[in-house]
C-alpha cells in the first residue's frame, strides 16, 4: 500500500491509502470533534459533527467518511465550520435534556448538587449518571456556554428497564448508531436496530421485545460504546467515572475470558470486554454478574471455627491452627475437592498440601450439576479411600457426603450450606481480589491481577495455603508474592493440565450461561439471572401484599411528568386528621423500607389522600411501579407539625421537584385565611412544570420559572423570589424542593429580610431508615425533622451538615438502588413476549 | 403449523434469500394477513438470514406496514396539511378518547383500529375521516363522536 501526503491546516500530513480526512488529521495531532465515529467502527457519517472544508470540493464534507488524497487541501476550523457544528449539537440537544448546560446556577448546583438524587431518567443533564463520561456533554461544555434558541421537544419514553442487567434511557439518545453497529459487528444479527421514521425514530428491539428476547447477549458492548447515558449497567450506574481499568481474566467458567476490571475505590464496578470485537466479547455472567457477585451480601468474611453447634468467629491465626489441628489428626484420610475456576498456583498449592496430607486431590469440573458422573465418580473415590476429613474451597459435595466426616474446612469467599456444617471455615477473596495465573480450558495461560479489596478478613486463597501449610509445620510454603508460586510451579510440574472445558457457548447464547460457580448456583447470588431460566435454590415469592386485600388502595396513579407520579390513595384515618404541612410515612409492601411524603391533597368525605412522589431513589422506585388497583402495605400520619395558618399579608410560596405539589395545601390554607397568596414554580425545563392548573386556583398569583427559559422566567424559585420582592412587599415566604433550592432562596430571602420558611422532609433518605438521618440543627438546637418539622426556620437552618449528612448515606443508597431489581416485571414476560397474559396474574 | 405459518411459508417459497426481496416480501406478507405478526416478521427474518430486530427496524421506517391485525372498522384519520389547520389533531383525540386506542393500536374488543395518513386529496373536506374507506368530510369532535357511536 502507497501514502501520500495531503495538507491539513496549512500542516502537511503523510497517510496510507485507505485513510479517511479523519484520521489523516488525527495523525497529525488535529482534532475535530466527532460523535458517531468510533476508532472500532466503520464510518457511518450520520452526526455531521466533524465537517471539514476541502478546497474545490462543494459543501461540507463529513471528514469521518470522505477519503483522504493526495494533494487535498483541508481546513478544519473556520467561523462557519463552527457555526455549523454548533447547529449540530444545538440540533441534538433540541431533543435532549439540556438545562443544566444553560442553567444560571450551575456553579452553585456543582457544589452544592444533593449527591443522592439518582432519578430513573434523566431530565437534567447534570443529574445524568453518565455525566462524567458522556462525550455530547464534553463537547458541549467545551462549546461554551452553548445558546440554544431551537424549542425543547422531550420524547417522553419511560425508562426501559425490562431485563436483569440494563438502564436504557432513549430520551437520551442523539441517535449515533454507535450502538446497534457493534452489535452487529461481534454478532451479526444485531439485537437492536433503529426502529420507527421522523421524530419517533429511535434505537429498539422487533416489537420492542425486552432484551432477554432479542438475542442480546448481554455482553454490554453497546453500553461501553454509547457516547452518551443513554444505555447503562444498572448495577454500576450511579459509581461515576471508573478510578481504574486492570487488565485481568474472569474465571467464573474455565473459558477464562480477558477482561479490563473497571474499579472505583477498591470495589468492582465491571469487567468489560478488553476489545470491541467477536472474540473478545464476554458472557453476560462476566460482564454484568461478576461485580454483583463480588459486592454480594453472601460473602464470607470472618474465619470461623465450630464449638458444638455452632460457627463462633476467630482471628486468623487461632483459626489456622484449628484448621491444621484438624487435617493433621486426619493425614492420610483428607479427601482435596477443588474446584476446576481455581487458579493455577491455587490448584498448585492445593496438591502440595495434599501430598504432604497424604490426601487425594479431586478436581470438580465448573459446570458440574448435583448428580454429574464426574462428582458420582469423585464420591465414589471418596469412599474408597475412607476418607475421614474434608477440604473443598465451595460447596462442591453433597451435604450428606460432609456430614460423613469427622472433619471438614471449607475454603470460599461465599456462603452456603457447606460452610454452615464445616468444622472450620475460611474466608477467601474472589475474582478480581485476586492475583496470580489461570489455565483456560483452551489451554492458554491468562494472568490475573487485582483490582478490588476483598471484605472484611478475606485473604487471596494463595495466602491462606500458605499460612495453612506453614502453620503444619510443612516445608516449602515460604513464598512472599503469588509470583514466587508460579514461577515454583512452573520450575517443577512444567505443564499443568487445562481445566475441563464446560459444555455451551454463554458468550453466543445466553440460554447457555454456566449456572454455578464453585458449587454455588450463581442465580443465588445474582438473583436477576433467574430471568434467563438459571435455577435458584428459592424461586422467587410474589409478594403476599402487592394485590392482596390487606392494605391502602391505591385508586389513581399516574405519571404525571418524567420522573414525577401522582398517587390518590384511600386513607380514611390520615384523610380524617390531616392538616396542611404534614406528611405520611409508606411503605410499599411489608419488606420495603418506610419512606415520607408531604401530603398534597385530601378528602375526609371519601377518605383519600393524594401525593406528588419523585422517583429517585429505591423505595420512590418501589412505589412507582406500582399501579391502580394495587394495594400499599403501610400508610401511616398525619405526621410532623402543621404549619401554623395565620394572616401574614402577602405569601410567597415557591416549589421546586416533588415541592411544586407539597406547596399546594399550604397555598390554599394561606388563601382561605386571607392572604395575598403567589406560588413560584420552577422545573428544568417546560415539559417539567405540573399543576399549574391547581396552584392558580388556591393562589392570587403564579410564576412559572424553567432553568432553561422555555416557559416563564429563566431561571428558578431564585429568580422570582427577587423579582417578587422588587415588585412588592413580601411578608412571608416558603420554600419547598431539593435542599439545593431551599438553601440558595434562604439565602437570598436572609438579605432581604423576609421570614422564611423551609421544609426539612426530603433528608429523611429513603434507605436507611429515617430516625438517624432526619436529625437536624436548628439556631443550634438539635430537632428530629419528622417531629418537630417538617417546616423549621430557614435562616437558622445549618446547612452545611445537612449536606454532609446527606452525602454521608449516599453510598449506601447506590449500592441499594443497584441490586433493586424489578424482577417481578420479567418474570411476567418470562412466558414469550407475544403471550404476556398467560401467566394468569391478570396484569 | 397453523393457517397463518402456512399462509406465510407459501410467500417464502416464492422468493430467493437475497436482502433485496426484503420489502416485497413484507408486502406481500402483508397483504395477506393484513398486518406484520410477530411469527411472520421472524420468519421472513428467518428466510432471509436477518436479524429480525432489523426487519422492525425495515418494516417500521414505512408508513404502509401495520403491526396489529386491524379491527372491525379500520378508521384513518387525515394528518395532511389542510386537515391539520382545521384541526384534525382535535378529531384524533376525540377518536382516541372514545375508543381508548392510539394511532397503530386496535381496541381490545378488536372494533377499531386507528390509522393517521398524510392526505387524501379530498382537502375540500377538511378535516376528514375515512371509515372502512367511507370519507367523512368536514368533521368535527361531535360529529366524529356520534359517527364512532354508531360504528359500536
Ligand atoms: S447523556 Fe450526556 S449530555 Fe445527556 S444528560 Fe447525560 S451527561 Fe448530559
Ligand atoms: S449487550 Fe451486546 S448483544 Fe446486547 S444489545 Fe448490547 S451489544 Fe448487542
Ligand atoms: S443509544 Fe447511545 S450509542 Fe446508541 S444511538 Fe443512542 S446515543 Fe448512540
Ligand atoms: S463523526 Fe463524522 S458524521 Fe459523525
Ligand atoms: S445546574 Fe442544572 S438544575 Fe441547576
Amino acid at each position: 500500500m502507497g501514502s501520500f501526503s495531503l495538507i491539513i491546516d496549512g500542516q502537511t500530513v503523510e497517510v496510507e491509502e485507505g485513510a479517511t480526512v479523519l484520521q489523516a488529521a488525527r495523525r497529525a495531532g488535529i482534532s475535530i470533534p466527532t460523535i458517531c465515529d468510533h476508532k472500532d467502527l466503520n464510518p457511518y457519517g450520520a452526526c455531521r459533527m466533524c465537517v471539514v472544508e476541502i478546497e474545490g470540493v462543494r459543501g461540507y464534507p463529513t471528514s469521518c467518511t470522505t477519503p483522504a488524497a493526495a494533494g487535498m487541501r483541508v481546513t478544519t476550523q473556520s467561523e462557519r465550520l463552527s457555526t455549523l457544528r454548533n447547529r449540530t449539537l444545538e440540533l441534538m440537544f433540541s431533543g435532549h435534556p439540556n438545562s443544566c448546560l444553560v442553567c444560571v446556577h450551575r456553579e452553585a448546583c456543582e457544589q452544592h448538587r444533593p449527591t443522592a438524587t439518582k432519578a430513573a431518567r434523566s431530565t437534567r443533564c447534570g443529574f445524568c449518571a453518565n455525566r462524567e463520561e458522556c462525550d455530547l456533554r464534553a463537547m458541549a461544555l467545551s462549546a461554551g456556554q452553548p445558546e440554544l434558541s431551537l424549542p425543547t421537544m422531550y420524547a417522553a419514553y419511560n425508562l426501559e428497564r425490562d431485563d436483569p442487567f440494563m438502564d436504557r434511557d432513549y430520551n437520551l439518545c442523539v441517535l449515533c448508531g454507535r450502538c446497534w453497529r457493534i452489535c452487529e459487528k461481534i454478532h451479526g444479527k444485531p439485537a437492536i436496530s433503529i426502529i420507527n421514521r421522523g421524530k419517533w425514530a429511535r434505537i429498539g428491539t422487533a416489537f420492542n421485545k425486552s432484551h432477554v428476547f432479542s438475542g442480546c447477549t448481554f455482553c454490554g458492548a453497546c453500553i461501553d460504546i454509547c457516547p452518551t447515558g443513554t444505555l447503562t449497567d444498572r448495577f454500576a450506574r450511579w459509581q461515576g467515572k471508573p478510578e481504574a481499568e486492570t487488565g485481568s481474566a474472569c474465571i467464573l467458567c474455565p473459558q477464562g475470558c480477558a477482561v479490563v476490571a473497571q474499579s472505583k475505590n477498591q470495589r468492582l464496578l465491571a469487567y468489560t470486554m478488553p476489545a470491541f470485537n467477536r472474540d473478545a466479547s464476554l458472557c453476560a455472567l462476566g460482564r454484568f454478574g461478576a461485580a454483583q457477585m463480588v459486592n454480594s451480601n453472601q460473602r464470607t468474611t470472618r474465619p470461623q471455627v465450630r464449638e458444638g453447634e455452632d460457627l463462633i468467629p476467630y482471628d486468623w491465626d487461632a483459626a489456622l491452627k484449628a484448621a491444621a489441628t484438624g487435617l493433621k489428626e486426619h493425614a492420610g484420610k483428607i479427601a482435596f475437592v477443588i474446584s476446576a475456576t481455581s487458579s493455577r498456583e491455587e490448584r498448585y498449592l492445593y496438591a502440595q498440601l495434599a501430598t504432604a496430607l497424604k490426601g487425594q486431590m479431586h478436581l470438580v469440573p465448573a459446570h458440574a450439576l448435583p448428580g454429574d458422573p464426574t462428582l458420582t465418580t469423585i464420591q465414589e473415590a471418596i469412599h474408597g479411600q475412607g476418607a475421614l476429613a474434608l477440604l473443598m474451597n465451595g460447596p462442591l459435595l453433597g451435604g450428606v457426603e460432609q456430614s460423613r466426616m469427622a472433619f471438614s474446612l471449607v475454603i470460599d469467599a461465599l456462603h452456603s450450606d457447606s460452610s454452615e456444617q464445616a468444622s472450620v471455615v475460611l474466608p477467601a477473596a474472589m475474582l478480581s481480589e485476586n492475583s496470580g495465573t489461570f489455565r483456560s480450558s483452551t489451554g492458554e495461560i491468562r494472568q490475573l491481577s487485582a483490582c478490588s479489596q476483598a471484605p472484611g478478613d478475606a485473604r487471596a486463597e494463595w495466602r491462606i495455603l500458605r499460612d495453612l501449610g506453614q502453620t503444619l509445620g510443612l516445608d516449602g510454603f515460604s513464598y512472599t508474592k503469588v509470583e514466587d508460586i508460579t514461577r515454583a510451579m512452573d520450575n517443577a510440574v512444567g505443564e499443568d493440565a487445562a481445566p475441563p472445558a464446560m459444555t455451551g457457548d454463554p458468550r453466543h447464547n445466553v440460554r447457555e450461561l454456566i449456572t454455578t460457580y464453585r458449587g454455588h448456583q450463581v442465580a443465588d447470588i445474582v438473583p436477576a439471572l433467574a430471568a434467563f431460566g438459571l435455577p435458584q435454590r428459592s424461586m422467587i415469592q410474589e409478594e403476599s401484599t402487592a394485590g392482596s386485600d390487606n392494605g391502602f388502595p391505591i385508586l389513581e396513579k399516574k405519571e404525571i411528568v418524567p420522573n414525577m407520579h401522582f398517587f390518590k390513595i384511600q386513607a380514611p384515618q390520615v384523610a380524617k386528621f390531616a392538616l396542611p404541612g404534614q406528611f405520611v410515612i409508606l411503605m410499599a409492601r411489608e419488606t420495603s423500607e418506610r419512606s415520607p411524603f408531604t401530603l398534597v391533597d385530601w378528602d375526609a368525605d371519601t377518605g383519600t389522600i393524594s401525593l406528588v412522589i419523585e422517583e429517585v431513589g429505591r423505595s420512590s422506585r418501589e412505589l412507582a411501579s406500582l399501579r391502580a388497583g394495587d394495594m400499599l402495605a403501610h400508610v401511616s400520619g398525619p405526621l410532623g407539625q402543621a404549619m401554623p395558618v395565620e394572616k401574614r399579608g402577602t405569601v410567597l410560596l415557591g416549589g421546586g421537584c416533588y415541592g411544586v405539589g407539597a406547596i399546594y395545601p399550604l397555598a390554599r390554607a394561606l388563601k382561605q385565611a386571607g392572604n395575598r397568596v403567589i406560588c413560584g414554580i420552577e422545573a428544568s425545563s417546560s415539559y417539567l412544570l405540573y399543576m399549574q392548573d391547581e396552584l392558580t386556583q388556591v393562589s392570587d398569583q403564579l410564576i412559572l420559572a424553567t432553568k432553561d427559559g422555555s416557559e416563564g422566567v429563566r431561571g428558578g424559585v431564585q429568580e422570582i423570589l427577587v423579582q417578587t420582592a422588587e415588585r412588592e412587599q413580601v411578608d412571608q415566604f416558603i420554600a419547598i424542593g431539593c435542599t439545593f433550592m431551599m438553601r440558595m432562596t434562604t439565602e437570598l430571602s436572609r438579605g432581604l429580610n423576609i421570614p422564611t420558611l423551609v421544609a426539612l422532609n426530603p433528608i429523611m433518605v429513603d434507605g436507611t431508615g429515617m430516625c438517624g438521618a432526619c436529625r437536624v440543627s436548628i439556631g443550634g438546637d438539635t430537632l428530629f425533622a419528622c417531629i418537630d418539622g417538617p417546616l423549621f426556620d430557614g435562616h437558622a437552618v445549618d446547612w452545611d451538615e445537612l449536606a454532609s449528612r446527606r452525602s454521608a448515606y449516599a453510598p449506601q443508597e447506590i449500592q441499594a438502588l443497584s441490586q433493586g431489581v424489578d424482577l417481578s416485571a420479567l418474570m411476567h414476560q418470562a412466558h414469550g413476549p407475544t403471550d404476556t397474559h398467560q401467566c394468569g396474574c391478570g396484569r | 403449523m397453523s393457517v397463518e405459518q402456512h399462509e406465510v411459508q407459501d410467500i417464502l417459497t416464492q422468493y430467493d434469500q437475497d436482502r433485496d426481496n426484503l420489502i416485497p416480501l413484507l408486502q406481500d406478507v402483508q397483504e395477506r394477513l393484513h398486518y406484520l405478526s410477530p411469527q411472520a416478521l421472524s420468519a421472513v427474518a428467518e428466510h432471509l438470514q436477518l436479524s429480525e430486530n432489523d426487519v422492525f427496524g425495515v418494516a417500521t421506517f414505512y408508513a404502509q406496514f401495520r403491526f396489529t391485525p386491524p379491527g372491525l372498522h379500520h378508521i384513518k384519520v387525515c394528518e395532511g396539511t389542510a386537515c391539520h389547520v382545521r384541526g384534525s389533531s382535535r378529531i384524533l383525540d376525540t377518536i382516541t378518547r372514545t375508543t381508548g386506542i392510539e394511532p397503530g393500536q386496535t381496541s381490545e374488543d378488536g372494533l377499531f383500529s386507528l390509522e393517521r395518513v398524510a392526505c387524501f386529496g379530498s382537502c375540500a373536506l377538511a378535516p376528514v375521516v375515512v371509515v372502512d374507506d367511507k370519507v367523512y368530510g368536514r368533521m368535527t369532535s361531535a360529529k366524529t363522536q356520534r359517527l364512532i357511536e354508531e360504528k359500536k
